[in-house]
């Protein structure tokens, strides 16, 4: 199993989970696609994780 | 209204309190240039000093802005204010003792917020500006984790070809200056922020400062912002000279290239948090940044402790330090 993959999916679940709670302030430039892109970017990274893992796992001929 | 000797002496208290900031947190700053000897000791905390007193002219004072508002400035008084510093000193010095992991910055604001509810209920609390304090609590950790494990993968891709490892060694070992200096930057602007908020808070409380300056935070008065950095870049040098002496033994060897990915993902996220007024813990963000650039290696690598004492930290601090403050404001009211 790879770990870092999970670490990645854990704090992509964290981070999505605190998207509504990202207050807007009136005047001020909205920050919500600060956690938006925190959840790609960790799915992101979750999968080349996995990927890389898979590879140097796999068996050579 | 009230006597000035009695703000001087809640106004120094504020300073000794951001002075004890910058003595805890210049580990964070000078630790790899240090451990891969670009600079002398000497060199690096007056390095890192020097940016943490100049930052005041690269960031605004959001950050200030935002901590004044986390109690209603209507219900600020000089009894509170100590109150909510008292409480973050004495929660600091508590789990300093106890072993336990704690952050300044949170203390502080778990300090106002507990001597606010004291005195006048939870209706004064700033609740947006507290929940997006909140909120960054876990995602500043996370960002730089984010952003370390990006440039140091990125980075490795780029020199991984090079054959001339000392070559980029010496490289990286510059580099470390602007990181270093970055990271610098960000901290000073970010936590002596906090401080001016505080004093500012006080003042328009005590009817000695215009409610105005938290309509445009740079129209607060030179000698707040002045003092604030002053304190939290001699603290910085002061506890530079301390990490001298344990320097050589304690810190684990570094390599120069995760060291400026770890410091200028920090530094980002740093910049990113003053520019928007949200208060963040700098230790936090660079124990993640840091973990992000160990796990980029093998997850083994990271020691996992103290990443799950900063999950406590997160979880304590703000109500463990609200709650001494509460204890001491009733202290304070009935000596008042």
């Amino acid at each position: 199993m790879d770990r870092r993959a999970v670490f990645f999916v854990i704090a992509a679940v964290v981070s999505l989970a605190l998207v509504p709670a990202i207050p807007h302030e009136a005047g001020k430039p909205s920050i919500t696609w600060v956690g938006w892109t925190m959840v790609v970017a960790f799915l992101l990274l979750a999968v080349l994780s996995w990927l890389d893992h898979r590879s140097r796992h796999s068996e050579r001929p | 209204m009230t006597p000035l000797w009695l703000i001087v002496i809640v106004v120094a208290i504020a300073l000794i309190f951001d002075f004890a900031n910058g003595f805890h947190d210049a580990a964070n700053s000078i630790a790899t240039i240090v451990a891969t000897r670009v600079l002398k000791p000497w060199q690096a905390v007056i390095w890192a000093a020097f940016w943490n007193f100049v930052s005041f002219l690269l960031l605004p004072l959001e950050v200030a802005n935002a901590i004044a508002k986390i109690v209603s400035t209507d219900v600020i008084s000089i009894g509170l204010v100590f109150a909510g510093l008292t409480g973050a000193v004495f929660w600091n010095v508590l789990t300093a003792w106890m072993g336990l992991p704690s952050s300044s910055s949170h203390a502080l604001i778990g300090g106002m917020i507990g001597a606010g509810v004291a005195k006048a209920g939870g209706h004064v609390v700033g609740l947006k500006g507290l929940q997006k304090t909140a909120v960054f609590i876990i995602y500043s950790p996370l960002i730089g984790l984010l952003l370390a494990f990006s440039l140091i993968v990125l980075v490795s891709w780029l020199v991984h070809r090079i054959k001339a490892k000392r070559t980029v060694n010496r490289t990286f070992r510059g580099l470390q200056l602007v990181s270093a200096a970055a990271f610098s930057v960000g901290h000073g602007a970010n936590d002596a922020q906090k401080t001016m908020g505080i004093i500012a808070a006080l003042l328009i409380g005590a009817g000695r400062l215009s409610g105005d300056v938290l309509k445009d935070p740079e129209t607060l008065p030179l000698w707040i912002v002045l003092s604030c950095h002053a304190a939290i870049a001699l603290g910085t040098m002061f506890g530079g000279w301390k990490i001298v002496k344990t320097m050589g033994t304690k810190l684990t060897r570094l390599e120069p290239m995760g060291g400026v990915c770890a410091e200028s993902a920090a530094a980002a996220t740093l910049f990113f948090a003053s520019h928007n007024g949200i208060p963040v813990s700098t230790t936090h963000t660079i124990t993640g940044a840091i973990v992000g650039v160990g796990s980029a290696n093998r997850m083994s690598a990271v020691r996992w402790n103290v990443a799950r004492r900063v999950v406590w930290a997160w979880v304590l601090t703000i109500p463990g330090a609200a709650a001494v403050s509460v204890l001491t404001y009733w202290v304070v009211e009935v000596f008042n």
